[in-house]
C-alpha cells in the first residue's frame, strides 16, 4: 500500500480539520470527496508532508514521513498539487517545471527530458517559453500539473486539480489521471462529482474532519438510488451519503 | 494533454547536463529582483560615488578610501531590498507549501536564492570599481590598486544581502523589503556617529575606510605601506555576520534534519564569535603614526617599514621634489614656491633641495587629531628643506590655486626663515629681514590675530612645526621691525642680495641691529 493512514487527527488551535481517519490506498486513483470544510484539504496537506498530523500514524511509500530521511524520500517520489497555486509570475512555464525537478532532486541528466514530457503531457507544449504572468487560469493549472508529475511520482495528491479546466482539458485530464493510475496512487480531492466518477476506482467522502464513506464509485451510486438530491447518480449518491451522515 | 507518457517534441535532449545546483542557480539568477535592481545600484554608485571619486585628486588611496564608504552606501539599499523581497517571495508568491514539501532542504533552496542576488549585487559593483579603477590605473602616477577598500565593500553587499534576505524570509511582507531598504542605508550611515578617536568599536562599520577623524587621506600607502589592520577586521566581521544570518535561517524546525540544524546553529554562534572578535579587535585599533589605524593582533611589523621610491624634481634653480604620486602637483608647486626661491638662491644656508616629507599623525582628545614632520625642516651639508603639501594635510578638498596659496604662505616662510635664521629667540633684524623677503616675493605674511579671533575650527588643529613652516607671524604694521621690512623690501633686488651676502652669517648669529638694516 502506497498510503496507509491509521487514526490520523489534525487540529488547528480547537478546531479538528481531520478526526481519526483510517485509509489505506495502493495504485489507482483515489478520490476524495466532501463539502467545502470537510477536511479534504488537511489531510491531502499532512499526506503531501505539508503539515505534520497532531496524531495517528501515517505511512506513505512504506515510509514514515514522521523522520527526516524517510520524508526526503518520499519527497523525491511525491507530486503534489495545492488548492490555490502559487506560482513566480516572471518565469516561463519550462522554467517553472525544471524549478520544481530541480527541488524534487532529479537526475540532472533527465531533466530536460522530464521537463518536455510533463509539459506536453498537460498540452502546453507550444506554450513552454510564455511568462506565467501571460497564461490563463485554467493553463496555469495546468502548469501546476506538470509540476507535480515532472518527477513522475508514486504518490500524486491532487487538491481541486479541473477547477478552471474546460471540459475537453478536463476529459483529456481524466484520461491522464487513468494512465498515470496504472503505476501510482493518485489522490484526487474534489467536490466535483463527475470527475470522480469518470477516472476514480475508489472513493471516500469526508464529513467534518471524517471519512463517513469508503467504497467504489458504483457503490456511492448505489447509495443515492432512490435517495438523495442531484442531476446525476452519483451525485444523488454522495447527496444521500452526507444526509445520513448528518444527525 | 494526453494520456501518452512518450514526449510529444523533441529537446535538446543531448545537451550536457549541468549539475542541479548550477541549474538552480542559473534559474534564480535569471529570476533575481537584484537583477532589476542593478541600473538602480549603478546610478547610484555614479552619482554618490562615482562622480566624487573620480574628482579626487589621481592618488591610489584617496580614491579608494573615498570610494569604500560611499559606494557601499550606494548600494546598501537596492542590495538589502532586493534581497528582502526575494526572501519574501514564497510567501508573497504563496508557494511555500508547494516549495516545503520537496526533497532539497530549505536551507540549501534559500541559500541559492540568497547567493544569486549577491552574485548580482557583486556583479554590478565589481564593474563599477572596474571603471573606477580603470580610470585611476590611467591617471595615477604612482602606485597600484589597493584591494583591501574593494574587498571590504564586497563583503559589505553579501553581508547587506544576507541581512536583507533574512528579514525577508522571517517577516514576508510586501512592507518589509522598502523597509530594509531604508533601515539599511541609516543604519551604516549612523554606525559612524559614535566614533570617539582611534580606539572605537564602530571602526568596525564597512563605511569607515580608515581613522573616522581624519577622513580620505592620501598619506596613507604612499610614504609607508598600506596597513590592512582595519580593512582585515571588518571583513572578518562581516564573514561572521553573514555565517551568522544565513546559518539561523536554517535554524527552524521543519528546515531539515536535527544534525543540519545542529550545524546550523554551530555556523551561527561561530559567525557570532567571529564577528564578536572583529569587533573586539577593532576597539584595540590605533591611529599609527602614518595615518593609518594599526591593530596589534593583526598587525604586521614588516607593514611600518617606508617605501622606497624616486621622487620626481622639478628644473628650477633650487629643486623642488615630490613623491611621485603627488607628480601632478609639481608644476603647481614649483610655481607657487618659485618667488621665495629667487629670494634666497644663492644665498649662504640656502637649502640645495626642497623635498616633501611623510606627515606624522597622533591621536588627540576627542576626535581631534595632530599632524605633523617628523624631524627638523632642513639639515645636512646640503641642507634639504622638507615640507609637507597642504593636500597631505586632513581638510577640504583643495583646487590647485588654493593648495598653491597656502603652499606659498605655510612653507615660503619656512625656507625663508631657514636662510635667515628666524625663529623663537631670533633678533627683530632676522624677523625684518624674513618679512622683507617674502613681502619681496609676494607673500603677504599674517598678523598677530586679536585676542579671542576665532581658530581653526574643524576637529584637525591647524599644521605644527613641523609641517612646512609654521604659519609665520610677521611684525604688527607701524611696529619698528615692520617698517625696517618694509625699507629693506623696497631695495633693488641687487642691493638686497648683496647686503645678504655680506652680512648673513652676522644676521644669523643676532649681531645685526634693526637700525643695521638698510
Amino acid at each position: 500500500m502506497n498510503v496507509e493512514i491509521t487514526g490520523l487527527t489534525r487540529r488547528f488551535g480547537r478546531a479538528t480539520a481531520v478526526a481519526g481517519v483510517d485509509l489505506r490506498a495502493g495504485p489507482g486513483v483515489f478520490g476524495l470527496l466532501g463539502p467545502n470544510g470537510a477536511g479534504k484539504t488537511s489531510l491531502l496537506r499532512m499526506m503531501a508532508t505539508a503539515i505534520p498530523p497532531t496524531s495517528g500514524r501515517l505511512r506513505l511509500l512504506g515510509r514514515d514521513p514522521l523522520s527526516y530521511g524517510p520524508r526526503r524520500e518520499i519527497r523525491r517520489r511525491l507530486g503534489y498539487l495545492p488548492q490555490n497555486l502559487g506560482y513566480y509570475r516572471g518565469f516561463t512555464v519550462e522554467e517553472f517545471v525544471e524549478y520544481f525537478a530541480l527541488l524534487k532532486e532529479m537526475p540532472a541528466g533527465r531533466i530536460p527530458l522530464a521537463v518536455a514530457a510533463a509539459v506536453d503531457r498537460v498540452g502546453l507544449g507550444d506554450r513552454s517559453a510564455a511568462k506565467l504572468r501571460t497564461l490563463s487560469g485554467g493553463m496555469l493549472r495546468r502548469v501546476g500539473i506538470a509540476q507535480a508529475i515532472v518527477n513522475e511520482p508514486e504518490l500524486l495528491l491532487l487538491d481541486e486539480p479541473t477547477a478552471g479546466l474546460d471540459p475537453e482539458q478536463r476529459v483529456a485530464f481524466r484520461a491522464m489521471l487513468r494512465d498515470l493510475g496504472q503505476r501510482a496512487t493518485i489522490v484526487v480531492s474534489t467536490h466535483l462529482v463527475e470527475d470522480v466518477g469518470a477516472a476514480c476506482a475508489e472513493v471516500a467522502l469526508m464529513d467534518r474532519g471524517k471519512i463517513v464513506f469508503h467504497g467504489t464509485p458504483d457503490d456511492l451510486t448505489a447509495r443515492g438510488a432512490g435517495h438523495g438530491t442531484g442531476d446525476a447518480p452519483l451525485e444523488r449518491g454522495y447527496s444521500a451519503v452526507l444526509a445520513a451522515a448528518r444527525p | 494533454m494526453t494520456a501518452t507518457s512518450a514526449p510529444a517534441r523533441s529537446r535538446p535532449g543531448t545537451r550536457h547536463p549541468r549539475p542541479a545546483a548550477a541549474r538552480l542557480l542559473r534559474l534564480e539568477l535569471r529570476h533575481n529582483a537584484m537583477l532589476w535592481m542593478m541600473p538602480v545600484a549603478v546610478a547610484l554608485f555614479w552619482f554618490t560615488a562615482g562622480r566624487k571619486t573620480l574628482a579626487s585628486p589621481p592618488l591610489w588611496n584617496l580614491r579608494v578610501a573615498v570610494m569604500q564608504p560611499n559606494a557601499v552606501l550606494a548600494f546598501a539599499s537596492p542590495v538589502a531590498g532586493a534581497a528582502a523581497w526575494m526572501g519574501s517571495r514564497e510567501s508573497r508568491r504563496r508557494t511555500t507549501d508547494l516549495v516545503n514539501i520537496t526533497a532539497r532542504p530549505r536551507p540549501a533552496r534559500l541559500l541559492t536564492t540568497w547567493a544569486a542576488t549577491t552574485c548580482w549585487a557583486l556583479v554590478a559593483y565589481l564593474a563599477c570599481v572596474a571603471v573606477v579603477y580603470a580610470v585611476t590605473a590611467h591617471q595615477a602616477t604612482w602606485g597600484g590598486p589597493l584591494w583591501w577598500p574593494a574587498v571590504v565593500s564586497a563583503a559589505s553587499l553579501a553581508a547587506l544581502a544576507a541581512l536583507g534576505f533574512a528579514a525577508g524570509t522571517l517577516v514576508p511582507s510586501r512592507f518589509t523589503p522598502p523597509l530594509a531598504a531604508v533601515a539599511a542605508f541609516f543604519a551604516l550611515g549612523l554606525s559612524t556617529q559614535l566614533i570617539k578617536g582611534s580606539q572605537s568599536y564602530w571602526l568596525i562599520s564597512p563605511v569607515v575606510a580608515g581613522p573616522w577623524d581624519l577622513g580620505p587621506n592620501p598619506e596613507v600607502g604612499t610614504f609607508y605601506a598600506y596597513l590592512p589592520d582595519l580593512p582585515m577586521a571588518q571583513v572578518i566581521f562581516l564573514a561572521g555576520l553573514t555565517a551568522a544570518v544565513l546559518g539561523a535561517l536554517a535554524l527552524p524546525t521543519g528546515s531539515g534534519l536535527r544534525s543540519l540544524r545542529r550545524s546550523a546553529a554551530a555556523v551561527t554562534t561561530a559567525g557570532l564569535l567571529v564577528a564578536g572578535t572583529a569587533v573586539a579587535l577593532a576597539g584595540t585599533g590605533r591611529l599609527d603614526a602614518h595615518g593609518m589605524i594599526a591593530i596589534p593582533a593583526l598587525h604586521d611589523a614588516a607593514s611600518d617599514r617606508p617605501l622606497r621610491y624616486t621622487p620626481v624634481c622639478g628644473h628650477t634653480t633650487i629643486p623642488v621634489c615630490l613623491h611621485p604620486a603627488y607628480a601632478s602637483y609639481l608644476p603647481a608647486t614649483e610655481a607657487a614656491l618659485a618667488p621665495v626661491l629667487g629670494q634666497v638662491v644663492g644665498l649662504p644656508g640656502a637649502p640645495a633641495r626642497i623635498s616633501q616629507a611623510a606627515a606624522t599623525y597622533q591621536q588627540g582628545p576627542g576626535n581631534s587629531v595632530g599632524i605633523g614632520m617628523a624631524g627638523s625642516p632642513i639639515g645636512g651639508t646640503h641642507p634639504v628643506f622638507h615640507f609637507l603639501l597642504p593636500v597631505q594635510l586632513a581638510g577640504p578638498v583643495l583646487t590647485t590655486s588654493e593648495m598653491a596659496s597656502q603652499l606659498r604662505s605655510a612653507t615660503g616662510p619656512g625656507i625663508v626663515a631657514s636662510v635667515t635664521g628666524d625663529g623663537p629667540g631670533a633678533s627683530q633684524a632676522q624677523h625684518a629681514v624674513t618679512t622683507a623677503l617674502l613681502m619681496a616675493a609676494g607673500v603677504v605674511p599674517s598678523h598677530p590675530a586679536a585676542p579671542g579671533a576665532p581658530t581653526a575650527g574643524n576637529n584637525v588643529p591647524p599644521p605644527g612645526p613641523g609641517a612646512g613652516g609654521e604659519r609665520y607671524v610677521a611684525p604688527p604694521p607701524g611696529s619698528p621691525a615692520y617698517a625696517a621690512a618694509q625699507r629693506f623690501a623696497a631695495l633693488p633686488a641687487a642691493a638686497r642680495r648683496a647686503w645678504l651676502t655680506q652680512h648673513l652669517a652676522a644676521l644669523r648669529a643676532g649681531r645685526i641691529s634693526l637700525r643695521q638694516l638698510p
